[in-house]
């Protein structure tokens, strides 16, 4: 089964569970990593928001064991994410929503398909993992189109790609505009294991994404 | 320069804040007493309350704190879900009730058997 495949199924069961409790508004799914796996379409652009913020707050919740779920009462609706195996399930609802029908609902049916989905997939998925750098600005005649990030990143991301040499990578940057360049290690020993990427300037531009900001950046295998 | 009906109306409402605020710090030391009560955190712009069983869990608890208002903020805003009446985190063993009365901030961190629902019934009725 493909990673498109199990992402249908589990957008399936988003739908069907949307269906039994029409006070959900949106829902989706994504992993540990941050990668978002499925969600049911309405919510695209907030999804990476939602996502971002998240996770910031999971690095902060180890104080407390780790983060299974976060649920926030709002004068106009209901949000909820709550862990599901390696995953995390967001919903948002209404404000009249019986959160423990709902929860009850979820926390029954998205185990038992993803337990579904392990013995159906013979190995487990591997979603690829985005790294989060920060930017930093290429300048001069002969800086090219290319970015260049860390030698170590590049060697993390050829192993997760079964070996594969990764010669192109995708930026996010936070306010959700992409794109795909070229990729090569930092050359710059002064600026080499900062967690950064150098972005040319007119990328930069372009990504509307400014030094020191915090961008995604995935790899995509040649 | 508004009416005069309008400026006794804003009058109760500035008193009533006022004194859900001065409730509050007596309502937390009640609830501190309570079974499976690990402290809480009260902040205003000004000054700052701790009060935790475990001292070493001071710092890490502020910065939760801290963090599950803003990242609550944050996501409400993204989605339009509106004003937070109150946000709770859960974690392995204990959980977090957080929320804003006026501007004060307040985290009440307890163990996950607690019932958070009594809790925030405590600190906003009595």
């Amino acid at each position: 089964m493909s990673k498109d495949m199990y992402a249908t199924a589990l957008k399936n069961t988003l739908t069907e569970i949307k269906k039994m409790c029409p006070d959900i508004k949106y829902s989706f799914i994504f992993t540990k990593d941050g990668s978002i796996i499925t969600g049911d379409g309405e919510a695209d652009p907030l999804m990476k928001k939602t996502v971002h913020s998240f996770q910031s707050l999971a690095e902060k919740a180890v104080a407390i064991g780790g983060l299974d779920a976060l649920s926030v009462n709002g004068e106009n609706g209901k949000l909820h994410i709550s862990r599901v195996k390696d995953m995390y399930m967001v919903v948002t609802t209404s404000p009249r929503a019986n959160t423990t029908y709902l929860l009850s609902i979820t926390n029954v049916i998205v185990p038992t398909v993803l337990k579904l989905l392990e013995n159906i997939v013979p190995t487990p998925l591997k979603f690829m993992p985005s790294q989060q750098l920060v930017v930093d600005t290429l300048t001069g005649f002969f800086t090219g189109d290319n970015v260049q990030v860390d030698g170590v990143h590049l060697k993390e991301w050829s192993q997760h790609l079964d070996g594969k040499d990764v010669s192109k990578v995708e930026i996010e940057t936070i306010g959700g505009k992409k794109t795909q360049r070229g990729v090569k290690e930092i050359n710059d020993p002064k600026r080499q294991g900062q967690g950064l990427i150098l972005i040319p300037e007119k990328t930069c531009r372009a990504l509307k994404a400014k030094k020191g900001e915090l961008v995604k950046v995935k790899p995509i295998a040649s | 320069m508004p009416a005069k009906n309008e400026l006794e109306e804003k009058e109760p409402a500035k008193n009533k804040l006022e004194e859900k605020i001065e409730n509050l710090h007596v309502n937390l030391e009640n609830i501190k007493t309570k079974e499976g009560i690990i402290g809480y955190i009260l902040r205003d712009p000004k000054s700052a309350s701790v009060d935790i069983k475990d001292p070493s869990k001071i710092i890490d608890y502020a910065i939760l704190s801290s963090t599950v208002l803003n990242s609550g903020e944050y996501m409400m805003n993204a989605f339009k879900l509106g004003r937070i009446n109150h946000i709770v985190v859960e974690g392995r063993n204990v959980k977090v009730l957080s929320l804003t009365i006026g501007d004060h901030r307040i985290s009440v961190f307890m163990n996950k058997k607690v019932d958070h629902n009594i809790v925030y019934k405590d600190l906003h009725l009595k």
